[in-house]
């Protein structure tokens, strides 16, 4: 691709010369004839170099050189000086200012292209690396603090919205979620697709490490779910898919854990997939039924941990999943985390909060509404931390099959 | 936190101490790079010390094996402790690393 030079003089005579004899080198040229008309064009046009009159009116090269300087996507741009004059001071002058090299008028036309070429050559490579440095600078620059902060927030907003702003209703169940990042933006998400057989697909996952490459994997896996959901019906094939586009797309260190699966209203049962992912609970109440008729309550609980499935998603191309289906009772009560909550440490000892802890957690609160047990969880685990700062996102997700709790 | 010794048949073995997470990764990325260099491609992690890994420091270990794989090295894991333990199982990578709680068994592995 053919190099960019701006040209900047305010002889028009000089102008046309420099025009025609770049050109014939194979340059793409721009003109200005002003100072102002120098910023404007250089800043539209970021040509790959500035060819600058020194002595110009309204405005002369000296304050254009100031000027490029000061803006992040002019100050790499390389400048040659045009100048009349040979006084020496006048060369360093423009060469304190950032000038890259100078060339005297009258000129000799083969000189200035191989200056021109030198300064190019010799500039080549900060022309990528200095937006980096100058983004970087931006950034530990007080306004750049402010300005990070203020993208962040922003990232962390784009985010929420694409976390469930409300619980899904499905007929026959009671749904909810928490998510308590631990940063400003998050690697763990939660989510529910309705799906046009009127049942509805759910996922919690977790994408190795925190902050803001955590959460850009986050967001590219949730899109992804949501299309290939609609294209595959079965959990595994479904999480088979976003396990071969992480293969392609990342390295073999960025992973997620999730699980992913399919409730459906008509026969009540979960159809799912876990790629690595802490294991739900679910629990249910052995003699449900018999309580019900006799009211009697016997406290036969059981807990099945939710384990069918396969590896971690996105690090091996031959990682296969397996679906399996629980089928569930009125009263029955599946609780899905990340290991934010069970790696949660106490203040005073540094002991985990665990699984053990978590299954005291549910089975005390399953009475509860979904959001009234995702909330007293949430509560225990923070009062059990303490002091303590919390480090990981901390991910709920409780779905209770209610069809007649009314009854009760 | 990184302790290196040469086993019997020419294996670096890398013995990490403390829980491996947040910047420790880091470390743990570099150390483990410089004893597989060191060793023509073939590394014994003890994690007999190691309370806890998070999941960069997963990804760190699934990186290295992936490499090694390619390369024709082979990477064993030695005596991890329960906490690790259940992390390896939950996310099935028990599945395809190579792990022996014995450091006999781990060293005889590469005779």
């Amino acid at each position: 691709m053919a190099q960019t030079i701006l040209a900047v003089d305010d002889d028009l005579d000089i102008l046309d010369v420099l025009e025609m004899s770049l050109d014939s080198d194979g340059f793409n040229v721009i003109t200005a004839s002003d100072g102002l008309d120098a910023i404007e064009k250089a800043k539209s046009h970021v040509p790959d170099l500035i060819l600058l009159d020194l002595m110009m009116p309204k405005m002369d090269g000296f304050e254009v050189i100031d000027n490029l300087r000061t803006d992040s996507q002019t100050r790499a741009i390389p400048v040659i000086m045009l100048t009349a004059r040979s006084q020496v001071h006048e060369k360093l002058q423009g060469l304190d200012a950032g000038a890259d090299d100078y060339v005297t008028k009258p000129f000799d036309l083969k000189e200035l292209t191989a200056r021109i070429k030198a300064v190019l050559g010799r500039t080549e490579p900060a022309k990528y690396i200095n937006p980096l440095i100058g983004a970087m600078g931006d950034w530990f620059s007080e306004t750049g603090v402010e300005q990070l902060a203020a993208h962040l927030k922003t990232a962390a907003t784009i985010q929420q919205r694409l976390l469930p702003q409300a619980p899904p209703r499905l007929t026959g169940f009671d749904i909810d979620g928490i998510l308590r990042s631990s940063t400003s933006v998050s690697g763990d998400f939660y989510d529910f697709i309705p799906l046009d057989d009127g049942s509805l697909s759910l996922v919690i996952a977790d994408v190795r490490g925190k902050g803001i490459p955590a959460a850009l994997l986050m967001v590219m896996i949730r899109t992804a779910l949501r299309l290939v959901c609609r294209q595959e019906s079965s959990p595994a094939a479904v999480i088979k898919s976003i396990n071969d586009l992480l293969v392609i797309d990342t390295e073999p260190d960025l992973f997620a854990t999730m699980v992913y699966g399919i409730l459906d209203p008509k026969s009540l049962t979960f159809t799912y997939s876990n790629a690595g992912h802490c294991h739900p609970l679910h629990l249910t109440d052995a003699k449900a039924h018999k309580k019900r008729i006799f009211g009697v309550r016997d406290g036969t609980l059981k807990i099945h941990q939710l384990s069918t499935g396969g590896m971690v998603a996105g690090s091996f191309d031959f990682a296969e999943f397996e679906n399996e289906t629980v089928q569930l009772a009125v009263g029955d009560t599946i609780l899905f985390y990340t290991d934010g909550i069970t790696e949660a440490e106490r203040d005073t000892d540094n002991a985990f909060y665990g699984e053990e802890r978590l299954q005291d957690a549910i089975r005390s609160s399953r009475d509860m509404s979904a959001a009234m047990i995702c909330k007293t969880i949430e509560d225990d685990l923070m009062h059990f931390i303490g002091k303590k700062q919390q480090t990981d996102d901390l991910t709920l997700v409780v779905v209770k099959a209610t069809t007649d709790v009314e009854e009760d | 936190m990184f302790q290196t010794s040469m086993s019997q048949y020419d294996t670096p073995i890398l013995r990490v101490n403390g829980k491996i997470i947040g910047n420790t990764v880091d470390s743990l990325r570099h150390e483990m790079k410089a004893q597989i260099e060191q060793g023509g491609g073939r590394l014994i992690l003890d994690l007999t010390n190691v309370p806890l890994l998070d999941s960069a420091a997963l990804g760190a270990i699934i990186a290295t094996l992936q490499a090694l794989k390619k390369s024709d090295g082979r990477l064993v894991i030695l005596n991890p402790q329960e906490a690790v333990q259940n992390v390896l199982a939950v996310t099935r990578l028990d599945t395809v690393l190579e792990i022996y709680q014995d450091e006999a068994d781990a060293v005889s592995a590469f005779n």
